[in-house]
């Protein structure tokens, strides 16, 4: 392999198609910008699921003499219905620990949350419900849980937390949505310019190719310049879209969202750090075996 | 060395074949003509030569090789073996004399070496030393043919296929190339060289190949041209 002519050869397909280098270096550095925003979005998704469902419990708020509702026809939860819904709950597949609260202990942890306030004041603990607190095998099972205890007498209220967290994780799962469509849609777009480009460049140097078809140089030699061309140009548009990935998150999670929301731990550098190789050897691969299937159909033998 | 068994080439878009039914034999070391009016199909017959395209029926073997069985990645190494002249040249413009003939060593990985060593001496050959350093353009017709054919040979090929080499060079000049294209016959090398050209055909008297509508009319060792047209 004469190393001096490729190196070449490459060096002047580059700047004879400068413009179409350019847009394709920008349109790989999108691609692999959105590709890596998507990969950060679903790792988040991912850290945030798992920091919830680690907190994520089922309450079975039960009659107080005041409650009214179908399971609390006969006033207040006797005792004999407490046994059944702590056997349900104890006995279910789903179910991992049971803890009881009573109404003292309710009123403690209110009179905690409302500590400066008059409330504590007006309210006593015979007005609050006393409740079975559920923490779940898996997180996503609650359905069967919530079912089971919910038409029991004596039960006044199931809640859930992963009700009031769903709308959260439907909007994390959007932006990721989002992210990949607009990495696919980018990446059909790379492929069109890629194809173009390199078709520009096969025909440019169409005098060349010809003569080294003819005196029998081998269809690698005659395609190396033109893959190596779409890999440094991939190169460079994938190190430009992971800059750009870093400069995001450095100033949309680093500065703004990370500081003001805290409820779940945020991607950071770190992880760009981790998806980087990837997206570089993607970028590279992906331009090169774009390039190579253009070449297939426009640099017959 | 070349061989075409019942060839026949129809070209997509045609009705009419460009081949019909062409069998021939060219042995090795021969010098053969392949005359006939344009449209004959002379260039058909050199491009399936080098597979540049396929047949529709019929077997052609070149230096050995079925063509119809042949690889695709093992094309490069047949063509290797052959080496090509064409009516336009085909020189890269930008390229020196010596990087254009270089060039065709390059592309097929020769080694520096070898390449500093075999430029200068198929120069001598066409006898173009001292103009190593002229750009194509800064070149007579006949020389430019001259440094083609010093690229066709430098690889020492085992067949020269010609494609009309003269037929952009007035008479003078072609009767120069008719020679250089002679001596390099008289090394071995099988020349088959398709033409128009009347009166070389009449002064080589060499082996005639005469096609019309893409059928053999007339294969004649040491012919001339045949009827005037
Ligand atoms: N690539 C092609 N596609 C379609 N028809 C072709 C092609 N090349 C040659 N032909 C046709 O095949 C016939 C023979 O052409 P060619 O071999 O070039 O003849 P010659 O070289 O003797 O002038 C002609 O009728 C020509 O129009
Ligand atoms: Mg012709």
């Amino acid at each position: 392999m004469r190393f001096q002519y490729v190196l070449s050869e490459i060096t002047t397909g580059l700047r004879r198609n400068l413009t179409m280098t350019i847009a394709l270096v920008i349109v790989v550095a999108i691609s692999i910008a959105m590709l890596g925003a998507g990969l950060l979005i679903r790792s988040q998704a991912e850290t945030t699921k798992g920091y919830w469902y680690d907190r994520i419990e089922i309450s079975v708020f039960m009659c107080n003499e005041y409650s009214t509702g179908a399971g609390c026809a006969d006033g207040a939860v006797t005792d004999a219905q407490r046994d059944t819904i702590r056997q349900t709950l104890e006995s279910h597949p789903e179910v991992d620990e049971v803890f009881y609260e009573n109404q003292e202990q309710a009123f403690a942890r209110f009179s905690e949350q409302f500590d400066d306030s008059d409330i504590g004041g007006i309210i006593t603990p015979d007005q609050l419900p006393e409740s079975f607190r559920v923490a779940l095998q898996d997180p996503e099972q609650y359905d069967g849980v919530v079912s089971a205890v919910a038409g029991l007498p004596g039960v006044q209220e199931v809640t859930d937390q992963r009700q009031l967290l769903e709308p959260l994780f439907r909007t994390l799962d959007g932006f990721q949505l989002v992210a990949f469509a607009i990495t696919v849609i980018q990446i059909v777009a790379a492929v069109l310019l890629i194809g173009n480009t390199i078709r520009l460049a096969a025909f440019n140097r169409r005098r060349e190719t010809g003569i080294m078809r003819l005196v029998g140089a081998s269809n690698f030699y005659i395609q190396l310049p033109f893959i190596l061309e779409a890999a440094i140009a991939g190169l460079l548009g994938s190190v430009l879209g992971v800059i750009a990935l870093f400069g995001g998150v450095e100033l949309i999670v680093g500065r703004f969202i990370a500081p003001n929301l805290q409820f779940t731990s945020w991607v950071d550098s770190a992880d760009v750090w981790a998806a980087t190789p990837w997206l570089l050897v993607a970028g590279v691969l992906f331009s090169m075996l774009a390039s190579f299937v253009t070449l297939r159909r426009y640099l017959r033998v | 060395m070349i061989l075409f068994d019942n060839v026949s080439k129809l070209y997509p878009t045609q009705n009419q074949a460009a081949l019909e039914s062409l069998s021939l034999e060219i042995e090795k070391g021969e010098f053969v003509f392949l005359v006939g009016p344009s449209g004959s199909g002379k260039s058909t017959f050199l491009r399936l030569t080098l597979r540049e395209d396929k047949p529709t029926s019929g077997r052609i073997r070149v230096a050995g090789k079925d063509l119809h069985r042949l690889s695709n990645w093992k094309v490069p190494h047949l063509r290797r073996r052959i080496g090509t002249v064409f009516q336009d040249f085909r020189l890269l413009p930008n390229k020196t004399v010596f990087e254009n003939i270089a060039f065709a060593l390059q592309v097929i990985g020769k080694p520096r070496r070898q390449i500093n060593r075999d430029v200068p001496a198929v120069l001598e050959l066409v006898g173009l030393d001292g103009k190593e350093d002229r750009l194509p353009d800064q070149l007579s017709g006949g020389e430019q043919q001259r440094v083609a054919v010093a690229r066709a040979f430098v690889n020492r090929p085992l067949i020269l296929l010609a494609d009309e080499p003269t037929g952009n060079l007035d008479p003078g000049t072609s009767v120069g190339i008719m020679k250089l294209l002679d001596r390099i016959n008289r090394t071995g090398t099988t020349v088959v060289m398709a033409t128009h050209d009347q009166s070389i055909v009449d002064q080589m008297r060499k082996r005639v190949i005469e096609l019309e509508h893409g059928k053999l009319v007339r294969d004649q060792s040491r012919g001339v041209y045949g009827y005037t047209r």
